[in-house]
């Protein structure tokens, strides 16, 4: 996933969301640009209430844009959000089956609505997840909700998956079931997904690409390896009145006593060399994790913002 | 509009309420049974019974079939199946719809069988219940409009106790109403000859037809 500034415009994306704006009372989306590639697997991050659910309601054509236009799977959803939900499977945590009624009622209900329902792998999954079709909704665990909702979802065989927050609130088991599915799902080039979560290690795990999203705006939206590349944190000792040499892309710096720490997201394999010829004297230069990146781009955000 | 969207939805529905759709069309017809039976006081309990079940079935299945929806949030995950806003509503509004006049239209029947075939029945009475059953309907249709516009729990209660209040001022109108006050004194019964007859459109000749009543038990 790129922001739409950064690449010219293409007909054949998976999703395209341009100038999206939506407000609420205390709440809003500001100019949202997001093109995600078909066949990739883009991770949305931000903090609780950053704006990942709506974002993907409004690709949903569930909640309605104030501005902008929105298209999936070459589907404009402002006209034609039926035809565009033919091809999406959409997960939410806010999504509820019928609990007095049983998993198969609800198999039965989404197979005579999508001539793509592959009974055979709802089966497998059924197996796989530890389902019972007979079992009703009401007595069905968090974790075994979540994966009857996917199995619903994963069976009909979308070309487009948006998950919002799939892996919330399930035990570390359950959570390895969903994520073994989805690498499964993964490895079918023809097929997008779009997975958001504030858990960066799920996201890092199986995404190509990031798009980091705080307080309703995009923050940053890049390859996953070009973040993870791209990050560096340094650890300096330096002496009495040193001054940071001029660095592309410092974004924070802190300091304890005579130690330095910095973190840059434009790393080149020459900076150590340029620290140490500045007079200061590199303790450690280490590659940072997704949450580190990730807290530091919204810290440096809302910085900027202020 | 996808009209195979909106059968599969309505059959859902239709199964979803399958239980109150049917408690309500047994209470309808006890209560029609009721209110056949010989005696003034059994006729007005049957009656009581009739309004209630009949404002009690359109509150539930505008409770259950509509409203429920947001709350229970299933409303997220039937609109995230290849449906539309319209599609939905229509859904929505034609199985409510036919699940509230399943029982009605049982009620009513009823009544209207045994008016005709109990032997005591207080058949004139028909003429007073018949528009009041019409008037629930409205009602109900009123409630249904300001649910589904309004998708407000808040809203349809102000419109259902609208409803009431309204429904006794129709009630006293009908009582106090020259021909229908007439027609329906509970104890009057019509006779073989004007049961016999079509009824015809102009309502002179209908009052005039129906002064054929038989006496005053």
């Amino acid at each position: 996933m790129s922001t739409a500034l950064d690449q010219p415009q293409r007909t054949t994306a998976a999703a395209s969301l341009r100038g999206i704006n939506k407000s609420y009372k205390h709440f809003r989306l500001n100019n949202i640009d997001l093109e995600i590639e078909p066949g990739t697997v883009n991770g949305l991050i931000g903090p609780n209430g950053a704006g990942k659910t709506t974002i993907m309601r409004i690709m949903m054509g569930l909640v309605m844009p104030d501005a902008g236009t929105v298209s999936v799977l070459g589907h404009p959803i402002s006209s034609r959000e039926a035809s565009a939900k033919q091809e999406i499977g959409y997960f939410s945590d806010d999504m509820r089956l019928y609990k007095s009624e049983s998993l198969a009622f609800h198999m039965q209900f989404v197979r005579s609505l999508f001539p793509s329902w592959d009974e055979d792998y709802a089966q497998q999954l059924l197996t796989r997840f530890g389902l019972s079709a007979g079992q009703k909704v009401k007595g069905l665990s968090h974790g075994q909700r979540v994966k009857a909702q996917l199995l619903l979802i994963f069976a009909r065989r979308p070309r487009l998956l948006i998950l919002d927050e799939p892996t919330n609130g399930l035990d570390p088991v359950a959570k390895r079931e969903v994520l073994s599915e989805l690498m499964q799902i993964v490895h079918d080039d023809t097929r997008t997904i779009l997975y958001s979560s504030h858990n960066t290690q799920d996201v890092e795990q199986i995404s190509d690409t990031i798009t980091f999203i705080d307080r309703g705006q995009v923050i940053a939206s890049k390859n996953r390896d070009d973040f993870l590349e791209g990050w560096r944190r340094f650890k300096l000792l330096a002496p009495q009145g040193w001054q940071v040499p001029a660095i592309d892309g410092l974004r924070t710096e802190s300091t304890f006593g005579n130690l330095r720490v910095m973190t840059l997201d434009r790393y080149q394999s020459d900076m150590e060399d340029r620290l140490q010829s500045s007079g200061a004297t590199l303790e450690a230069s280490e590659a940072m994790t997704l949450e580190e990146i990730f807290v530091a781009a919204v810290s440096r955000g809302r910085e900027e913002n202020r | 509009m996808n009209a195979h969207a909106i059968q599969i939805l309505f059959l859902k529905d239709l199964f979803l309420s399958r239980w109150p759709m049917f408690g309500y069309f047994v209470g309808g017809l006890l209560s029609a049974m009721v209110t056949c039976l010989p005696g003034e006081m059994a006729g007005f309990i049957g009656f009581i019974m009739m309004v209630t079940v009949t404002i009690a079935a359109g509150i539930h299945l505008i409770g259950v079939l509509l409203l429920a929806e947001s709350v229970d949030m299933t409303r997220s995950f039937v609109m995230s199946l290849p449906v539309s806003l319209l599609d939905y509503s229509i859904a929505k509004i034609s199985v409510v719809l036919i699940a509230f006049l399943i029982p009605w239209l049982g009620m009513l029947g009823c009544l209207t069988v045994l008016t005709f075939v109990v032997p005591d029945a207080k058949q004139g009475a028909l003429a007073f219940l018949v528009p009041v059953f019409l008037f629930m309907l409205v009602g109900f249709c009123l409630q249904l409009v300001t649910a589904v516009v309004t998708e407000s729990v808040g809203w349809t209660i102000v419109v259902v106790v609208l409803g009431n209040v309204l429904l006794n001022v129709f009630l006293k109108t009908l009582r106090e109403h020259p021909v229908i006050s007439k027609l329906g004194n509970i104890t009057s019964i019509w006779s073989a000859k004007a049961r016999t007859r079509k009824v015809r459109p102009s309502s002179r000749r209908w009052c005039s037809h129906n002064t054929e009543t038989d006496s005053v038990r």
